[in-house]
């Protein structure tokens, strides 16, 4: 049916052409080198990858707004844990989402259609923090499902981590009240002891940069 | 560059967008610079500059998009708008064989003022079942030579494909490409409780709201 279809035979007949180059021959007006790609996403694992339509919500316009159609990947950081979402544009490659995945954050059904789905996020697309409402959408009922799951997952697990992190860092604040407490002891008694306690906090210190840095580490590289 | 836009310190080009009015110009620029696909008409007056970048595996370039009024009533400086042009696209509406016949009075008009600029023909609205303008019949690339690509703004087929052959013919490259721009790391944010209410309360309220394409379920 679909061969006899004219127009359809024309599609197919540029298609197979369409590399041809029947331009003129022009000078081209710059040199260019070629350069290293960094993808921005060398130290993260992929934990999810789907094909998928993403919208914006347009307030003033009170509409949904397509924002760009590829592959929306879940990136989970190989050291600090952190989970974001990306998405690229197919064809061009350029970034259409790029957002953290926050334990307040929840992903909601969209009404009257299930192969979709939204959320709010504080999104960095374009390299700088916009507030957003996305829709995504699925080729499939069950990559929806596969998403929102996931989505959620990730969510919730970065609530664990943060409360993770809350009670090492309590328990780190701990530690140094107790060689604070020692070193205070330790001062009524001789010289030694005092530079021993110096010594165990200044041990402590790595730990302390770590933390820093990574307080540090979201920045933009602008 | 316009005097009031930044520069920057990547190549740059001006790019010039000329064709018939309703043919799709505007929507395909916007369609590049925000991912959405306008279904509305409101024509362009005069003209209109965005700056669109593209990340390719010889850096980062920056097109200057001179997206010119297609009407006549609308076309404000015309042949003033296309000095200094470095690239163009001259664009037609298949499903419309007037804009067709038009290119090459919108061909002249851009040659007369850029000489010797890579120029691609397109015919949009490819996705309409209807066509006016069959493959076949487009031949006007072959005897001026400009390369020409079917392109649909509203399904994105082939959609990268001016910007591309553009880009190689500036940079003298045939392997030029796109390549991923960089995701850099999202800072972190601290939404309070009363902001996180109120996203929740407007996205409860957008979430009724339907998609602009629920009908169309095929996509790249």
């Amino acid at each position: 049916m679909a061969s006899t279809d004219p127009e359809h035979r024309d599609v197919e007949e540029t298609a197979a052409g369409e590399d041809e180059d029947t331009g003129a021959q022009v000078a081209p007006i710059v040199k260019l080198e070629e350069v290293a790609v960094t993808t921005g996403e060398e130290d993260e694992d992929t934990v999810l990858d789907l094909k998928s339509k993403l919208y914006r919500f347009d307030k003033d316009g009170n509409q949904w707004k397509e924002r760009g159609a590829g592959n929306v990947k879940l990136l989970k950081h190989k050291e600090t844990g952190k989970v974001r979402l990306v998405m690229r544009q197919s064809k061009t490659l350029k970034i259409c989402a790029n957002h953290l995945v926050l334990p307040t954050m929840s992903v909601q059904e969209h009404a009257g259609n299930d192969k979709s789905c939204v959320w709010h996020a504080t999104d960095f697309a374009d390299g700088e923090l916009k507030d957003e409402l996305f829709c995504i959408r699925f080729g499939s009922v069950e990559n929806c499902k596969i998403f929102m799951e996931m989505f959620q997952e990730v969510a919730e697990s970065q609530q664990k981590k943060e409360k993770n992190e809350d009670a090492s860092a309590a328990a780190g604040l701990l530690e140094k009240l107790n060689v604070e407490d020692k070193k205070a002891e330790d001062k009524d008694n001789e010289e030694v002891p005092v530079a021993a306690a110096k010594e165990k906090e200044s041990e402590s210190e790595p730990g302390k940069v770590d933390a820093e840095k990574k307080g540090e580490e979201p920045a933009p590289s602008t | 560059a316009l005097p009031n836009q930044q520069t920057v310190d990547y190549p740059s080009f001006k790019l010039v967008i000329v064709g018939d009015g309703g043919t799709g110009k505007t929507t395909f620029v916007k369609r590049h610079l925000t991912g959405e696909f306008e279904k509305k008409y409101e024509p362009t007056i005069g003209v209109e500059v965005h700056p669109l970048d593209f990340f390719t595996n010889c850096g980062k370039l920056r097109f200057y998009c001179w997206d010119t009024a297609g009407q006549e009533k609308f076309g404000g400086l015309r042949d003033g708008y296309y000095i200094h042009g470095q690239c163009a696209i001259i664009m037609f509406d298949v499903t419309a064989r007037l804009t067709y016949k038009n290119v090459p009075t919108w061909h002249r008009d851009l040659c007369r003022v850029c000489e010797n600029i890579p120029i691609v023909l397109c015919g949009n609205k490819v996705d309409v079942k209807n066509r006016q303008v069959k493959a076949k019949q487009v031949t006007f690339h072959r005897k001026k030579n400009l390369q020409y690509y079917e392109i649909s703004a509203k399904s994105n087929y082939n959609f990268e494909k001016p910007f591309l052959y553009l880009a190689r013919k500036l940079a003298g490259d045939a392997n030029l490409h796109f390549v991923e721009s960089p995701a850099l790391a999202p800072p972190e944010v601290h939404i309070d409780l009363a902001a996180q209410q109120q996203h929740e309360a407007e996205l409860a309220a957008a979430a009724s709201q339907p998609l602009p394409d629920d009908d169309d379920d095929t996509f790249e």
